[in-house]
């Protein structure tokens, strides 16, 4: 019943009948899932608090790892393989597919030491490489003018919006295929989140994204597809303007007027 | 009398019991202090610090051969304990979490804090003096790490509970293996309470003197010897201040000043750090 589009170009990422189950669940919080991503291009997730759209976007980089008793079936491809069994190499994975979180996560260090982290993770020590991909990091997240005359500053000490910033230069830094945002301005002003929205549309050219909101003007905004969900499933998928205008689904249509959710 | 009169005359009565009570407490921690300090700066001189312990009536006799052996049995007992602590406290948050072990743990620690010290002392006595044979300073520093253990674990575990599961879930997704994200951004998050933990720790078993008197015993003079008795500032301060000559109870009251300004410091120094975290 689901209405979902064939996507014409290169796919990022492809879900073929995915579900997921918390250890603390007896039923399934997503089922039996399909879903294309296309490549270099921005998917968001929209659908009311407790969907599945969070822990769906948490399943492409197997955060959900982190805490055992967590189940996944069926498959996510990404690059001809599937990235659910027990073989994949996570560390691996996560170097190619980076997430933004909801709050800003910057560590307790430095603003530099923040951006080197996942390069050193690398294995990266030269000086001068580190320093230019850190510039760079910090320069495509817009951010460098800001820092650069106290890189070696405690990083806590940058507001929201600029923690934040700086947490995508700290993804962006490792050069990442897949960049995850879960929620990236929910906690920001909305100057800052428009600084965090006009910096993801640039980001395209380089990476895929998938992108989790809860504001629909803002998958509206940013985005090139829209996946609706509504209680673990995919209702609908569609390029955005045709989603918005002209949505295919009844839920689809009575979620982005307003009428639950 | 209307209600709203009944209330502040209520309101009033709680807040005078309230404040009345506050002020009897901290009275008795000034009390104290203040005896402390016009019995302990009349007592301090210089020989103090550079004299052992002598025969009563002998001017020359001071604190030093107690103030060393005290820094010997709680160095050692806090080069052990603490990373035995922090370590036991990370297996607790990051490791066993949730798990019935670490809940067990956590409960055990809990009781081996208010343990009396004085029980600890006397089975350090059964399984490492009796043994042996005699009386030592490490037995002495044993009966301290194991009093300092626990405080150091649950603050441990406590301060790396606090940071919060975003930053790690941040760092995992950096591509960070697990043992770097606790030792290079956990840590980081949690250092300031974890050094808490420990300065609290050290503070609790530095003041120990029940726990001592079973295992390192005592000796008036300098003993660097940690396989024999080893003199420390309680047991000093406990067998001078029970004496009946008037110059060794002085000492007595140096020991106790200058005990009393050390753990106090400790505290003072570990709450300015909880302080300073809070304020960020």
């Amino acid at each position: 019943m689901a209405t979902i589009i064939d996507i014409n170009e290169e796919k990022a990422l492809e879900v073929k009948d995915f579900e997921f189950t918390y250890a603390s669940a007896d039923a399934p919080s997503i089922k039996k899932l399909n879903m294309p991503i296309a490549k270099n291009s921005i998917t968001a997730l929209i659908g009311p608090s407790g969907c599945g759209k969070t822990t769906l976007l948490r399943s492409f980089n197997r955060i959900h790892d982190l805490y055992p008793g967590n189940k996944y079936e069926g498959e996510i491809l990404f690059k001809d393989r599937n990235i659910l069994t027990a073989q994949e190499d996570l560390i691996n994975l996560r170097i190619q597919i980076g997430m933004i979180f909801q709050k800003p996560t910057a560590f307790p260090m430095s603003i530099y030491d923040n951006v080197a982290y996942g390069l050193r993770l690398q294995g990266i020590k030269n000086k001068t490489e580190l320093n230019d991909r850190v510039e760079k990091a910090l320069k495509s997240a817009a951010i460098w003018k800001e820092v650069k005359d106290r890189l070696k500053h405690d990083a806590n000490g940058l507001s929201g919006g600029q923690q934040q910033r700086l947490c995508i230069a700290r993804a962006i830094a490792v050069e990442p295929e897949v960049l995850l945002f879960d929620e990236p301005t929910s906690a920001l002003d909305p100057i800052s989140t428009a600084g965090i929205e006009e910096l993801i549309v640039e980001l395209k050219e380089r990476v895929s994204i998938i992108i989790v909101t809860h504001n629909m003007q803002q998958a509206a905004r940013v985005s090139d597809y829209t996946g609706f969900m509504y209680l673990g499933e995919l209702i609908e998928l569609g390029r955005t303007e045709e989603l918005f205008v002209t949505p295919k689904e009844k839920l689809t249509e009575e979620y982005i007027t307003g009428k639950f959710g | 009398m209307t209600h709203t009169k009944k209330r502040i005359i209520l309101n009033n009565i709680v807040m005078i019991l309230s404040t009345l009570s506050a002020v009897i407490g901290i009275g008795f921690l000034f009390w104290i202090l203040s005896v402390l300090v016009i019995n302990g700066i009349d007592a301090l001189s210089m020989t103090i610090f550079t004299e052992e312990g002598a025969p009563p009536g002998y001017e020359e006799s001071g604190l030093k051969h107690a103030l060393i052996g005290q820094l010997m049995i709680v160095g050692v007992a806090t080069f052990v304990g603490v990373p035995l602590g922090i370590l036991a406290g990370t297996y607790l948050s990051e490791y066993g979490q949730k798990s019935k072990l670490s809940e067990t743990i956590r409960d055990i620690s809990d009781i081996m804090m208010s343990a009396p010290s004085i029980v600890i002392g006397a089975f350090v006595y059964a399984v490492v003096v009796a043994p042996m044979g005699h009386f030592s300073g490490w037995a002495g520093s044993i009966a301290l790490t194991i009093i300092m253990l626990p405080i150091i674990l649950r603050t441990t575990d406590d301060m790396l509970q606090l940071v919060p599961s975003t930053l790690r879930e941040a760092a995992f997704a950096l591509s960070a293996p697990k043992y770097k994200v606790i030792t290079q951004v956990v840590y980081c998050g949690a250092k300031a309470g974890i050094l808490t933990g420990i300065l609290l720790g050290v503070a609790r078993v530095a003041g120990e003197t029940a726990p001592l008197l079973f295992t390192s015993f005592n000796d008036n003079f300098l003993n660097t010897d940690m396989n024999e008795p080893v003199a420390s500032l309680t047991v000093t301060m406990y067998n001078y201040a029970t004496s009946p000559y008037e110059d060794w109870q002085k000492l007595g009251w140096a020991a106790a000043f200058i005990l009393s300004m050390f753990i106090l410091s400790l505290n003072i120094i570990g709450r300015l750090f909880i302080m300073n975290k809070k304020g960020k």
